[in-house]
């Protein structure tokens, strides 16, 4: 029984020891971890814009770190998803760093299909952000918050002005289409181009119009700056009705779309 | 005369013990006064910490200065299993069951910290039963020696 007694002693002190010795050498090791983010970086890219933060990891602690996930979730003030995104770095050995860069895609091309208005309204995005991690194999850990990200509209305001003509001929007019908005995008600059087509209001025509003519501007309009431009297009003056649409093509780095219809008359 | 020599025997047999009870109280106070002097700049975050903790060193310094008194009788056992139990439920408690959530106010967001212990908290409780486990044996030797004694 004496042995008995004895081993559980020296059982429950190793296991103090041993308890004591982890906690303690854990404490010190996650101080020695540093973790930290980079600027973060915006750029467009085929239809997409990427954020992209920089994610830097240096493991100077005692243990090692693995299945380190970080997640990103961004929806719109409707909740509607609008993307999410994971970046997953399988272990950090002890006395090593990492770095990684977490990009958050977002389509502009969903975005358009979708929720066209942010195109044009500015708005707020939700960004659920959580990291999770596994510390010396034994402690998971995780952090997560939420922000918001304004959306600023990169066409903000767009308006089209009262139609003008120049005479020409007596078969072809200029016509002059006064048109604005502003990019309040934090983002990116819409640079490219924009296509113009006039229709009239003829109601025989296959689709309830015919075309007037058709132009295409450049566009080079910096982020948050403003764009106060017309386009000039050669119309036929036999088709010209006092009312009808006009349709606007973008075609940007960022983003294309259209129609965009805007009535006139 | 006689009322003298029950003095110093009285004075004999406990006054290594109450010297033995304050030494032990002292050195259990100890870790537990630096950790809440550590845990003192983050107690916003760990409301439930500092009193549980009080209440804790109480019932525990209280089992072990009985325990010191008891010794060399049955009960020394049953105060040290006690005081194993009493270890065992704070640590539970204490860890929020092993899983420790905090939301955490920076800048204006709240930061939401999920921390596992778990695996801790099992190595904890492993102890806490080890040392029931040895009481418990101690328990049984104690009486089965004094059995023999009167047996003889």
């Amino acid at each position: 029984m004496r042995y008995v007694v004895r081993a559980l002693g020296w059982a429950t002190k190793i296991v103090w020891i041993l308890m004591i010795f982890f906690a303690a050498t854990s404490v010190y090791s996650a101080l020695n971890v540093k973790m930290g983010f980079g600027q973060p970086q915006v750029f467009p890219s085929s239809g997409c814009m990427i954020i992209s933060v920089p994610l830097f990891v240096n493991n100077t602690g005692l243990y090692d770190l693995s299945e380190l996930n970080m997640t990103v979730t961004v929806t719109d003030c409707n909740k509607s998803l609008v993307s999410t995104s994971a970046t997953f770095v399988p272990s950090i050995p002890r006395g090593s760093s990492v770095e990684t860069a977490h990009n958050v895609s977002l389509s502009l091309e969903d975005i358009t299909s979708k929720l066209l208005d942010y195109l044009f309204n500015d708005s707020v995005f939700n960004l659920d952000l959580s990291l999770k991690l596994n510390f010396a194999r034994a402690i998971p850990f995780q952090v997560s918050t939420n922000m918001t990200m304004p959306w600023g509209a990169p066409l903000y305001n767009f308006s089209i002005g009262q139609i003008s003509y120049n005479f020409l001929n007596f078969t072809h007019q200029e016509a002059i289409i006064p048109t604005s908005f502003e990019n309040h995008s934090p983002y990116f600059d819409v640079d490219g181009t924009m296509r113009v087509e006039i229709y009239n209001d003829n109601a025989t025509a296959p689709d309830n119009g015919e075309l007037l003519g058709l132009s295409t501007s450049n566009l080079n309009v910096p982020s948050h700056s403003g764009y106060d431009g017309q386009v000039e297009t050669i119309v036929d003056v036999l088709k010209v009705t006092g009312s009808g649409e006009v349709h606007f093509y973008f075609e940007t780095s960022a983003f294309i779309i259209g129609p965009v219809v805007m009535p006139y008359g | 005369m006689v009322e003298k020599g029950q003095t110093k025997t009285f004075a004999r047999k406990f006054v290594p013990r109450i010297i033995k009870a304050a030494l032990l109280v002292i050195i259990t106070y100890l870790p537990l006064y630096f950790l809440s002097a550590f845990i003192e700049p983050f107690q916003g975050f760990f409301p439930w910490y500092m009193p549980t903790t009080n209440i804790f060193a109480a019932v525990f310094m209280i089992f072990l200065v009985v325990g010191v008194f008891t010794s060399g009788t049955i009960y020394q056992y049953v105060f040290g299993v006690a005081r194993a139990l009493v270890t065992m439920m704070f640590f539970i408690y204490v860890l929020n069951g092993g899983i420790i959530a905090l939301a955490v106010p920076v800048g204006g967001a709240s930061v939401n910290v999920m921390v596992d212990l778990r695996v801790i908290l099992a190595m904890l409780v492993l102890t806490c039963l080890l040392g029931i486990g040895k009481n418990v044996v101690q328990a049984i030797d104690f009486v089965s020696a004094r059995v023999e004694t009167k047996e003889l």
